[in-house]
């Protein structure tokens, strides 16, 4: 079970990677995996985290990379918003999924378990809670997307990397999957705004419950995507 | 005496290389990293007709000639030689069965596998009968019309996915070569062994345990085993040694191309004299090695003996692509020792040619063998 669903998760990454990267090899100075299609006209390309220019020439097939020299005075922008604002959304919203994960169990558990009573009645707070999590996530994932592509354009001086398509095309999916999740959240459909939970007698309050935690957790997968590739931009491999 | 290839060949050729600059090279890294069976690119492979390539035409194969082969195998190899193999280690095993089998036999063990993708495997090899064939230990005891076999065979090349395999063992002590259906009760597959080299291609050990095997599914007569089984060398190895000129093509094209780009000492690193050298020497070995090549796959399709000339072909090619391979890591200097560059992938891969299918110490015996019954060399 638990090896079909890595061997499941390891094929969708490998989809996206040859939606995103196509055909790739490695900078043989930071290790960096870069996508031929990025190399320009003239066989160049610079890596986005040591700053060597390569030259990359297809031999059978292989991308053989030789170094041709080091941008070393690479500009950095003057504030550095990106690496600050990307930190909160990334941070709170896995509180979020948390909150919406526990007002689900409580909903389950609550009939069943009387003894849950003191807590159940504090679970208007957690679903506020809640609320406000993901509109201070998907918020300032907004500053973090605009403040991500103005670094593109200084730093890495708008060249084209595998990195950065697929980190504006996730950050879009993340900011439409947020969306949706705070629209469900706040209407009181899925967890009702008077108790905070779902009305398990009601199949559409239940589905529109299940329906926000599936979106939270594909934005959970996205947002981790998210990370690890800007990680490698900083980190390398 | 003809030195070019003719039209059909030069097509063939293009095609393969087609086929490796599209499929094969772009995945050998990631192959080689995770060790991943390459069955989506065997499933290209047989639909474009690489996959079972001696398989005679009333079997629904479209076989091709062992110089047409070795041609193909030389390109496919360029781009890995682990998936290569993964792609050829069929023939290894079928040819036993175009050999020695019966009709019948063809029609169940050939046919199928020109109708959809299945594999085979070549199961001789033993812990403690490699290159010493003629030491292997598995029994085959007859017990009715059957026999039962028991014995472990090592190292055995796409044993994992094969659906059935040729087995050398002994009835009475006399070598006999057999057809195993892999889903007979008694034969376990082992996990995939990890080689140095060669990762996409599945090496496990095959243990066969009272495995029940019907006496149509014997080749030949009892003790025809022995003579089966290097009979297939002669015809296999031309083919191996394509494999390994594969790998000097690589190395020599990623070096020169490394080479003509790099800069040192204020010029292109090919303008010193020691690294252009080593290119030359590499280019005169890699010709060598296929003149011989060719020659032993065209005395095969001409129907001549040609154990000597296999034999030369699969020791100077693996040679040659050894010494390559070190090369083409010298010339990308500190880059060439970097698991990030084709070069130390190529020093892995090409190291097995000078062990497997005979090795190297083998074939010289072979070729001393057949200089001790020559009066003189002309």
């Amino acid at each position: 079970m638990i090896s079909d669903l890595r061997k499941l998760t390891a094929k969708i990454a490998e989809c996206f990677k040859d939606r995103y990267y196509g055909r790739t090899f490695r900078c043989p100075v930071c290790h960096l995996e870069l996508a031929v299609v990025d190399v320009n006209g003239n066989r160049l390309m610079v890596c986005p985290v040591c700053g060597v220019v390569l030259d990359v020439e297809e031999v059978y097939g292989h991308a053989v990379p030789v170094v041709m020299g080091v941008e070393v005075h690479r500009p950095q922008p003057k504030t550095r918003i990106h690496p600050l604002a990307t930190h909160l959304p990334i941070g709170l919203y896995p509180f979020a999924v948390l909150g919406a994960g526990l007002l689900l169990i409580a909903s389950i558990l609550g009939p069943v378990m009387p003894g849950l009573a003191p807590l159940l009645d504090r679970a208007p707070v957690l679903a506020d809670a809640t609320l406000v999590l993901l509109v201070l996530s998907v918020g300032f994932s907004v500053v973090t997307f605009f403040s991500g592509l103005r670094d593109w354009y200084r730093r890495y001086r708008r060249r084209p990397y595998a990195q950065i398509r697929l980190k504006i095309a996730f950050s879009v999916i993340f900011l439409i999957l947020g969306v949706l999740a705070i629209a469900l959240h706040a209407s009181g459909a899925a967890f009702s705004a008077a108790t905070g939970l779902v009305d398990l007698g009601s199949p559409l309050a239940m589905a529109l419950a299940a329906l926000e935690i599936a979106v939270l957790t594909a934005g959970m997968v996205v947002i981790a995507t998210l990370g690890h590739v800007g990680g490698t931009l900083v980190f390398g491999r | 005496m003809e030195f070019s290839l003719s039209p059909k060949q030069q097509e063939l050729v293009e095609k393969a290389r087609a086929f490796t600059k599209e499929w094969i090279s772009p995945n050998a890294a990631k192959h080689d990293r995770s060790g991943e069976f390459p069955l989506e690119i065997c499933r290209e492979a047989f639909k474009q007709g690489f996959m079972n390539p001696h398989v005679p035409a009333e079997y629904g194969g479209t076989p091709h000639r062992v110089l047409d082969h070795c041609l193909i195998l030389e390109e496919m190899c360029t781009g890995c030689s682990g998936i290569a193999t993964a792609i050829d280690a069929n023939g290894l095993s079928q040819y036993p069965v175009i050999l020695a089998g019966n009709d019948d036999q063809k029609k169940r063990f050939l046919a199928p596998m020109t109708d959809e993708l299945m594999f085979s495997a070549y199961a001789v090899t033993e812990p403690e009968a490699g290159s010493d064939v003629s030491r292997v230990r598995t029994t085959a005891e007859k017990v009715g019309d059957d026999y039962v076999l028991n014995g472990v065979k090592w190292w055995i090349t796409n044993g994992s996915v094969a659906s059935w395999y040729f087995v050398l063992a002994r009835v009475d002590d006399k070598s006999t070569g057999f057809i195993v259906p892999a889903d007979s009760p008694g034969v376990i597959r082992g996990p995939k062994e990890i080689n140095i080299g060669q990762h996409a291609s599945n090496t496990v050990r095959v243990t066969l345990e009272d495995v029940k095997v019907e006496a149509k599914n014997r080749l030949g007569e009892e003790g025809d085993g022995f003579q089966i089984a290097m009979k297939t060398f002669d015809h296999t190895r031309p083919g191996v040694a394509s494999g390994a000129n594969g790998i000097t093509k690589a190395a020599l094209n990623i070096a020169l191309s490394y080479a003509k780009r790099r800069r040192t000492f204020d010029k292109k690193l090919i303008s010193n004299q020691g690294i252009s050298f080593k290119l030359a020497e590499i280019m005169t070995r890699l010709d060598a090695a296929r003149y011989i090549t060719y020659k032993a796959a065209w005395l095969f399709d001409e129907g001549f003996d040609n154990a000597r000339e296999a034999a030369e072909a699969k020791w100077f090619a693996a040679d040659v692509a050894m010494q390559a391979a070190i090369e083409c890591a010298q010339v990308l200097g500190g880059y060439g020792y970097t698991s990030e560059m084709p070069a130390e992938k190529l020093i892995r891969d090409a190291k097995i040619y000078q062990i497997y299918e005979g090795a190297t110490e083998i074939q010289k015996m072979i070729i001393v063998g057949k200089l001790m019954r020559m009066k003189e060399v002309h």
